[in-house]
């Protein structure tokens, strides 16, 4: 039982994922637009809204010297997005894309 | 002058460097921790030594079935300055026979790899309770045995599960009471 329900716990956000595209392509592209844009919203490194300063950010003082709009979004070839902040600590260590493991490369920057 | 100019500096190189690391370390730690008390795993509780400071816990597993079952193990729980960037520092404190775990206290868990290629090991987004579920599995999973840190407890399994029983039975009347 513990073994299940912990596999669930893991698997639970890939599935709904999958799930939901795999519905949303039999239906119209709006739809499958929206699941997207939900899809994308946190940034799964600092848990923090992707259009919103990701959490090292917002933690440091340094507002006056550069703006809030340092924090950018970058999305991957594999449709996923993260701060660039975030990503670009991550990517020192391992050039994978966290959520799923493909290769990491940009495939666009920006807000 | 010059001592006041050095101790800015440093004010500085603290405030830009350590300072906010740990910042964003905390306030990580303030979602995960409530989130790992509602997702604790049956029969595991966690402790803490000093309340005010979350990176630093004892997490305790009491198997009620399977080869340790009785047993009470004891794993010192240390989440760095880089999390979530690095896995946290973990140690087994009570000595058992263990093919993934060594007598000494080190664990070979996948999830607590910093650098694995293979998807499975550390990343920024697994959290407090991913660790502690894979910790738990540890005295539930008896699959992953192909690279073990206890060399001799792995091949004893894989020979005798008697034999192996029988000392893991020993390791915990000698060392996994309370
Ligand atoms: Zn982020
Ligand atoms: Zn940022
Ligand atoms: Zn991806």
């Amino acid at each position: 039982m513990s073994e299940n329900s912990r596999m669930d716990e893991n698997d639970n956000d890939k599935k709904e994922v999958s799930q939901e595209k795999m519905f949303t392509l039999k239906k119209w592209n709006a739809v499958a637009m929206w699941s997207w844009d939900v899809e994308c919203d946190t940034c799964a490194i600092c848990r923090v809204q992707v259009m919103d300063a990701c959490l090292r950010c917002q933690a440091e003082s340094k507002k006056d010297f550069y703006g809030k709009q340092d924090c950018v979004v970058v999305w991957g070839e594999c449709n996923h997005s993260f701060h660039y902040c975030c990503m670009s600590l991550w990517v020192k260590q391992n050039n994978r894309c966290p959520l799923c493991q493909q290769e990491w490369s940009i495939q666009r920057m920006g807000k | 002058m010059i001592t006041l100019a050095q101790r800015l500096k440093k004010q500085q190189e603290e405030s830009s460097n350590g300072h906010n690391r740990i910042s964003i370390r905390d306030r990580l730690l303030v979602k995960e921790s409530q989130e790992l008390a509602q997702l604790l795993p049956p029969n595991c509780t966690v402790e803490y030594e000093n309340e005010n400071d979350l990176s630093n816990f004892t997490l305790i597993i009491k198997p009620t079935e399977g080869y340790w079952e009785n047993g009470i193990f004891k794993f010192s729980i240390y989440v760095t300055d880089e999390y979530n960037m690095v896995p946290p520092k973990v140690k087994c404190l009570t000595k058992l026979w263990h093919p993934n775990i060594s007598e000494t206290g080190e664990i070979c868990l996948s999830l607590l790899r910093q650098h694995s290629m293979d998807g499975l090991g550390w990343s920024p987004t697994r959290r407090l309770k991913d660790v502690v579920w894979g910790l738990h599995a540890l005295f539930t999973d008896l699959l992953n045995f192909e690279d073990p840190l206890n060399i001799e407890a792995a091949d004893m399994y894989k020979h005798s599960k008697l034999e192996f029983q029988i000392k893991v039975e020993e390791y915990v009347k000698l060392f996994a009471k309370n």
